[in-house]
């Protein structure tokens, strides 16, 4: 208590020279509390726009279809597999797919495209689907009056093959049974835009898509939603237990490439970071250091009374902590209305960014306990470390020399 | 000393002799065997079944040719594919497929995909009946058997680096053909099994092809019945209107 006395005195005792320090650390925290906060922001909004797009918080597949996709490496115990999914109360929403590429005809034009059968009624409470319908109508699972299953194709494949909506696409594949795949469609729909990861893209009902593979009633993957996103990995490992005989992917896995980008990126913007508050703490370090130097007297006077060296290095680290823990306190009730303004609205971007049809026009940061206390710990910490070495030089004067210097 | 010298030249021309006997005799046998049981023309039903270790099919198909040349195969079962068919003229391939009323003709870059799924290629459908022509002979005769051993001629642009077509003698059947890449590895190898008499001919009913470096794939061929020189079967037969018309 004494100390905490001592070191409040001391912090008051030189005014100028405290706010001087403490601004610069005021301005290192929120400085690196906005950096952060954008960081996090700008690739939690990346990951939202292709997990909530297209790809889902977790995918489940039989064996390793995500690195080798074969027709055959299908999930056969979808019974299993739903109820486990029903039952786990951390899982949103989920949905099957089957995926096979395809030779799509029309009239006398072909181009290669990429089927993909999802379920009408389910695949809109995971992806945006139905939302991405830029023409005509989303697509139903039964056939139309003339036994022609519907299907939603690309913008890319719509320009390619010159197909308008309630145009027929005749599509060729080959089938889980080595049978050639062949069947006409009817076009209910055009999605998104020429640069959608799916512009060729051909969506058909599930169960005409599994039809037209033969594939039974077998599905390629399941994509599902989570609801607390940053669990996804731990529910993953979770839903693992429960299903052995099927392979559960997180996100951060089916999106490995970039995800390792994302990572490394963001190891740079830290050494970023960390370079701000270095620079702000050299500084700090000389400030601390002149003050112990300046004070060479009166710790010789400490120390002739009686003071034990440790409790000198405890004062000056209190001192430093004190003065950093006020700064952080005020740059926090400083940043805090503008991350909140940053979140909410952000930063309009000079250009749009185009993700699969969804155009997103905002950089946003991110508003969680996480953007505040990290920079905040780190800062603390830094602090501390810094005075530890003025400390020990305190600790290490002897009162005799100390009283003999002016 | 000029005795050897003397019956080597004479022996020299004969061995060279012999060389083109051995590859004439070769090519008369092959073309006596194929003639017995292709004729003037052919129908046929057949059985074909592919196994793979994902998955096994069974098909039931008809099959018309007309000479060397001329092909056509029709799937009449599981219903799903029915109708689908496959046109041979001389080098050329059609696939018609009645659900979506569209023929394709086969590009020479799928020539060495798989026939309708099985471990046959596109390329044997059309290529069979030029083995004789695009490779030279070579006969090795035991007790019971033939073995022809087929070389690419030169300059000529072939598959298979070597084919060795083994038949036995009496009867004249064919009994197995393997066949080799070019790092003298076999690739493939196709079977002949139960002769049986159909139309007064004997033949084998069945026939296997064993993709050797694809395990547990095999596809097996079984005539159910086959009838030689049918008066409906002509030119016309093969023709792509033909091919088209439904049935």
């Amino acid at each position: 208590m004494l100390t905490f006395k001592i070191a409040l005195r001391n912090i008051m005792r030189q005014k100028r020279r405290s706010l001087l320090t403490g601004l610069s650390m005021t301005g290192g925290y929120m400085l690196f509390v906005f950096s952060y906060s954008l960081l996090e922001g700008s690739y939690g909004n990346i990951i939202d726009i292709f997990t909530l797009d297209n790809t889902g918080h977790i995918q489940i597949h039989k064996d390793d279809y995500l690195d080798r996709p074969k027709i055959y490496k299908t999930i056969q115990n979808r019974d299993q597999v739903e109820a486990a999914l029903t039952d786990s109360p951390e899982v949103k929403s989920f949905t099957p797919r089957v995926f096979s590429p395809a030779l799509a005809y029309a009239g006398d034009k072909t181009a290669p495209s990429q089927m993909i059968g999802v379920d009408p009624d389910l695949e809109p409470t995971v992806s945006r689907l139905r939302q991405k319908v830029a023409m005509g109508t989303y697509f139903s699972a039964s056939p139309n009056p003339d036994g022609y299953y519907e299907a939603m194709i690309g913008r890319g494949l719509a320009l390619t093959l010159k197909l308008d909506v309630g145009d027929e696409i005749v599509l060729i594949s080959s089938g889980a049974d080595g049978s050639i795949a062949n069947d006409i469609f009817v076009v209910s729909a055009i999605i998104g835009n020429k640069t959608s990861f799916d512009r060729m893209a051909v969506y058909l009902p599930l169960s005409a898509a599994q039809t037209f593979l033969s594939l039974g009633n077998d599905v390629h993957e399941y994509a599902l939603l989570v609801n607390d996103k940053d669990e996804n990995e731990a529910i993953a490992g979770r839903l693992t237990e429960l299903l052995p005989d099927v392979t559960v992917s997180p996100w951060q896995k089916v999106e490995s490439t970039f995800y390792r980008t994302m990572q490394s990126d963001k190891q740079g913007n830290y050494f970023t970071m960390g370079l701000i508050v270095f620079i702000v703490f050299i500084g700090v370090l000389n400030t601390v250091l002149m003050s112990v130097l300046e004070r060479t007297r009166e710790f010789g006077v400490l120390r002739a009374i009686g003071s034990r060296p440790m409790q000198l290095v405890r004062l000056i680290t209190l001192e430093t902590f004190m003065l950093a823990f006020i700064s952080v306190m005020v740059g926090f009730v400083l940043v805090l209305p503008i991350i909140y303004w940053s979140s909410e609205v952000g930063m309009l971007l000079p250009e749009p960014v185009d993700m699969s049809g969804m155009e997103f026009q905002n950089l946003k940061g991110e508003l969680s306990a996480k953007v505040f206390y990290i920079p905040m710990a780190f800062i603390l910490a830094t602090a501390v470390l810094i005075s530890i070495p003025p400390g020990f030089r305190a600790a290490r004067i002897l009162p005799k020399d100390a009283m003999g210097s002016h | 000393m000029f005795r050897m010298l003397l019956l080597l030249c004479l022996a020299l021309p004969a061995l060279a002799t012999e060389e083109r006997a051995s590859e004439e005799r070769a090519r008369e046998i092959i073309d006596e065997m194929e003639q017995l049981y292709r004729g003037g023309s052919s129908d046929a039903t057949m059985t074909m079944q592919v196994q793979t270790p994902n998955y096994d099919r069974t098909m039931t198909m008809s099959g018309q040719s007309f000479g060397k040349d001329y092909g056509f195969f029709r799937i009449l079962g599981p219903k799903k594919d029915r109708g689908i068919a496959t046109l041979k003229r001389d080098e050329e391939m059609w696939n018609y497929f009645p659900k979506i009323n569209k023929v394709i003709k086969v590009p020479p870059s799928m020539m060495m995909g798989s026939w309708m799924g099985s471990d046959f290629t596109n390329d044997d459908l059309v290529k069979e009946t030029q083995l004789i022509d695009t490779y030279s002979l070579d006969l090795i005769e035991t007790n019971d058997q033939y073995k022809v051993i087929l070389t690419p001629k030169e300059q000529t642009v072939t598959v298979w680096d070597k084919i060795e077509y083994i038949m036995s003698k009496d009867p004249l059947l064919p009994l197995s053909q393997a066949f080799f890449d070019e790092d003298g590895e076999k690739i493939r190898e196709l079977t002949f099994h139960e002769p049986r008499e159909f139309d007064g001919k004997l033949m084998p009913s069945i026939l296997e092809m064993r993709p050797l470096n694809k395990e547990g794939h095999l596809t097996r061929i079984i005539y159910d019945d086959i009838k030689f020189d049918v008066p409906d079967i002509t030119e016309d037969t093969f023709s792509l209107r033909n091919l088209k018309s439904r049935f």
